[in-house]
């Protein structure tokens, strides 16, 4: 590890002692654990809230939008500042690993998994948005173009509406395939481990028989940076496309194109609070304080920072071009915002939004989860509040006073947004215990760069040599559990050298979680030669189908027995069949 | 093999899925929103009126714009009147022989002949007997007569004001004049002018 140099400025992002083994523990633990009182808890108030939000929406699609409380003059209320909202959370997750994947940030390694599933669910509660403010849902497919019997009836490709549709479920694709690619190791980890054979057979199922070999890494590598590069533009023109519903119209206060930019930036801004809210949580809750530490909250409150300057100053620029401009309505709707009847809510997005993350100047605050929490939850109702006073106060008030009027949410509009809510926790609390949530191969590729321990050891100047080694997956003692082999056995090791490396390439039987198989089932192998194979180490049909020629060479410097029998009965091949047959 | 016995029932299901199609009655529909009308249709049944009918009769000696009752009546005395003293209101501008001809072989042809004779097809067929010709001496139909009876009908004939309009009927009896002519009769219409 001479080569390596890291500046000794960069803290660690593992803390702790950490080996290898003790990521896969430690990121195993609860989905392999039961959920606790805590959990349950906090899961039945998700789901109530959840079955609330699906009683709203069914009574509001049977009954009518007319439950809500839109009017003729505000035909876009709650339903789209909620769609937004949701929108740019969801946005933060892929800019964790798509974004900080470009520009090689380390510290996104523990977080990416969770803010990819946060992006997921936070999509899917924005999708349902779209579909549910509809007049007539049933009619939703629609919007697609699909060949029909109107003499083959096409949609409008004009419409920033038509466009959401394929930016949103584009973005929801692309996204949910980014983030299974990336669990495909994590899950093969999970099915390693799994004990119960009901959870091997689910995680063999959802990792896809990764077998982790070279090829399929420098793949999944490869995979991972060109959509990575595919899903950062996403990111950028999915909120750009959600700006233009707004942007795209003659409405003063919507007409601007400084939206596309302060949107995204909005988005990012609100996704990493809620990223925050959740990793604080998290973090204590499936105790992974060592992977999520204080320095990963800092920098999300860096982000937070500087996204939120942006969006401040966007604010300042639609305030200095509105008077700028000389238009009278562009000017008004800007004065209405900040002392119209919505006063209040223009207040409290700037209070929220301009003011709250300028604390994060002060790194006693930032570095305080107390109040990163408390300021990504303050964020996250700021931003709530910047899209409703952007559709709200542009809506009641425009061109023709005699269509002013106001806007009073309805409990169905209220119950909808709170369902969705108890959406997202329900799916981000089934996460939490079935899915590795932070993943264990790309925190082990930083183990040595970034580790506590592996820092500490480089920094008094002595080798990394062997201390990747933990005494739980090394040296297991082969005949402290069954199988039982005689002690009788003639079998003497002729050469530990030689059985070292046989073992080290066809891998360690562990006795306490795997089965013998019955050698003597490959054809060449006899009592005798078993008794051999158990002496070495080696038990399992697995191992036999590791050997190649250089492992059947030193099968025969170590029995001196049969020179090259095991190469011409190809035991490899016939171990992989009867492992095969055996599944 | 599996994968083809599974082709097998998906095709046995969508197949299935389409004969429930009953050609004998109006298909399914999805969502029919605005298929049936909430206004009354012309002929559409209603529950509330005694005969069931949407459409209902006007008031007795009720005159709609743009329409003048016929004041002959249905009568032999009506008949003569109207054949000693109607005639066409329409000029020489306004009458279209081809239109004429046309609504005579679409309303008329069919017993009364292309030509007039008496011999259109139901009476070729021998579907009925007794039509007769315009130039038959007895009946020397005019303008007026043969208003008189598309209007009410006679004997067998029925009325057929519900097929032609006030104009369309002058348009017919003009082309009924002129088979008359053609037939041989004694006038011409433009004569009788």
């Amino acid at each position: 590890m001479a080569s390596h140099y890291e500046a000794p400025i960069r803290r660690p992002l593992v803390l702790g002692e950490k080996s290898y083994h003790d990521v896969s523990v430690d990121i195993a633990k609860p989905v392999e654990g039961k959920a606790n009182k805590s959990w349950w808890i906090v899961f039945s108030i998700s789901l109530a809230a959840f079955l609330w939000g699906i009683g709203c929406i069914i009574y509001t699609i049977s009954t009518g939008i007319g439950v809500w409380g839109l009017n003729k003059t505000i035909g876009w209320a709650w339903d789209i500042t909620n769609f937004v909202w949701w929108v740019g959370i969801g946005h933060a997750g892929t800019l964790i690993s798509a974004v900080l994947l470009l520009f090689r940030q380390k510290w996104r390694m523990a977080i990416n998994r969770s803010a990819e599933a946060m992006t997921i669910f936070a999509v899917i509660q924005a999708g349902l948005f779209p579909l549910i403010h509809m007049g007539r849902p049933w009619l939703g497919y629609w919007v697609l173009p699909i060949p029909n019997q109107f003499g083959s009836l096409w949609v409008n490709f004009n419409s920033p509406l038509l466009w959401d549709v394929f930016a949103i479920s584009t973005y929801l694709s692309v996204s949910l395939v980014f983030w299974w690619t990336g669990l495909l190791p994590d899950f093969a980890m999970i099915r390693d481990r799994a004990v119960k054979p009901f959870q091997k057979k689910i995680y063999s199922l959802l990792a896809f028989g990764w077998s982790g070999r070279a090829k399929d890494w420098q793949r999944f590598e490869e995979v991972s940076l060109v959509l990575a590069g595919l899903a950062t533009p996403l990111v950028l023109s999915v909120h750009t496309i959600v700006s233009f519903d707004f942007a795209t119209s003659i409405v003063p206060g919507w007409h601007t194109t400084i939206f596309p930019p302060y949107f995204v930036a909005g988005a990012v801004f609100s996704g990493f609070a809620m990223v925050n809210t959740l990793l604080i949580i998290m973090r204590k809750v499936v105790s992974l304080e060592d992977y999520i530490t204080v320095q990963h909250i800092e920098l999300m409150n860096i982000v937070i920072m500087i996204t939120g300057s942006i969006v401040g100053v966007a604010y300042i620029s639609e305030l200095f071009i509105a008077w700028y401009s000389g238009v009278e309505y562009e000017q008004y709707a800007f004065l209405n915002r900040a002392t119209g009847p919505y006063w209040w809510a223009y207040l409290l997005m700037m209070t929220c939004n301009v003011f709250s993350p300028q604390f994060m100047w002060f790194k006693k605050l930032r570095t305080s989860i107390m109040f990163s929490f408390f300021i990504s939850i303050v964020v996250n109702v700021g931003m709530w509040f910047e899209r409703f006073v952007i559709i709200v106060t542009s809506l009641h008030r425009d061109y023709m006073p005699s269509a002013w009027t106001m806007f009073q949410p309805t409990f169905v509009d209220i119950g909808i947004f709170i369902g969705t809510i108890g959406f997202f926790f329900v799916l981000f609390l089934l996460y939490a215990r079935t899915f590795p949530v932070v993943s264990q191969a790309e925190v082990k590729a930083i183990l040595k760069s970034s580790g506590q321990r592996y820092k500490r050891i480089r920094e008094s100047g002595e080798s990394l040599v062997g201390t990747g080694t933990d005494p739980r997956t090394h040296n297991i003692n082969i005949h402290a559990g069954s199988p039982i082999v005689d002690e009788q056995s003639t079998v003497k090791a002729h050469d530990p050298e030689a059985i070292n490396q046989l073992m080290d390439s066809v891998g360690v039987f562990d006795p306490l979680t795997q089965t013998k198989d019955d050698l003597q089932q490959i054809n060449g192998v006899g009592p005798k030669m078993e008794e051999v194979l158990n002496g070495i180490g080696i038990y399992s049909f697995l191992q036999v189908s590791k050997m190649t020629k250089r492992e059947y060479d030193l099968l025969d410097e170590i029995t001196a027995s049969f020179p090259g029998r095991a190469e011409r009965d190809d035991w490899a091949g016939q171990a992989k069949i009867l492992i095969n047959n055996k599944e | 093999m599996k994968s083809l016995f599974r082709l097998i029932i998906l095709m046995v299901v969508l197949v299935s899925f389409a004969s429930c199609q009953n050609k004998s009655r109006p298909n399914y529909q999805f969502f029919p929103d605005m298929y049936e009308p909430i206004g009354y249709e012309a002929y559409g049944e209603v529950e509330f009126l005694p005969d069931g009918m949407a459409s209902k009769l006007p008031a007795e000696g009720s005159v709609a714009r743009g329409h003048i009752p016929f004041d002959i009546d249905e009568s032999i005395e009506g008949y003569n009147l109207a054949k000693a003293s109607l005639v066409t209101p329409l000029d020489s501008t306004q009458i279209d022989g081809p239109r004429g001809g046309q609504l005579y072989d679409i309303y008329c042809g069919v017993c009364h002949g292309k030509k007039g004779d008496g011999q259109g097809i139901l009476v070729q067929r021998e579907k009925i007997l007794g039509v007769p010709s315009f130039d038959d001496q007895g009946r020397a139909v005019t303008q007026g007569s043969v208003y008189h009876t598309i209007h009410y009908g006679k004997n067998v004939m029925g009325s057929y004001a519900n097929q032609l309009n006030e104009e369309e009927r002058w348009q017919v009896v003009d082309y009924v004049m002129q088979l008359k002519s053609e037939l041989g009769g004694s006038q011409t219409v433009k004569d009788s002018i």
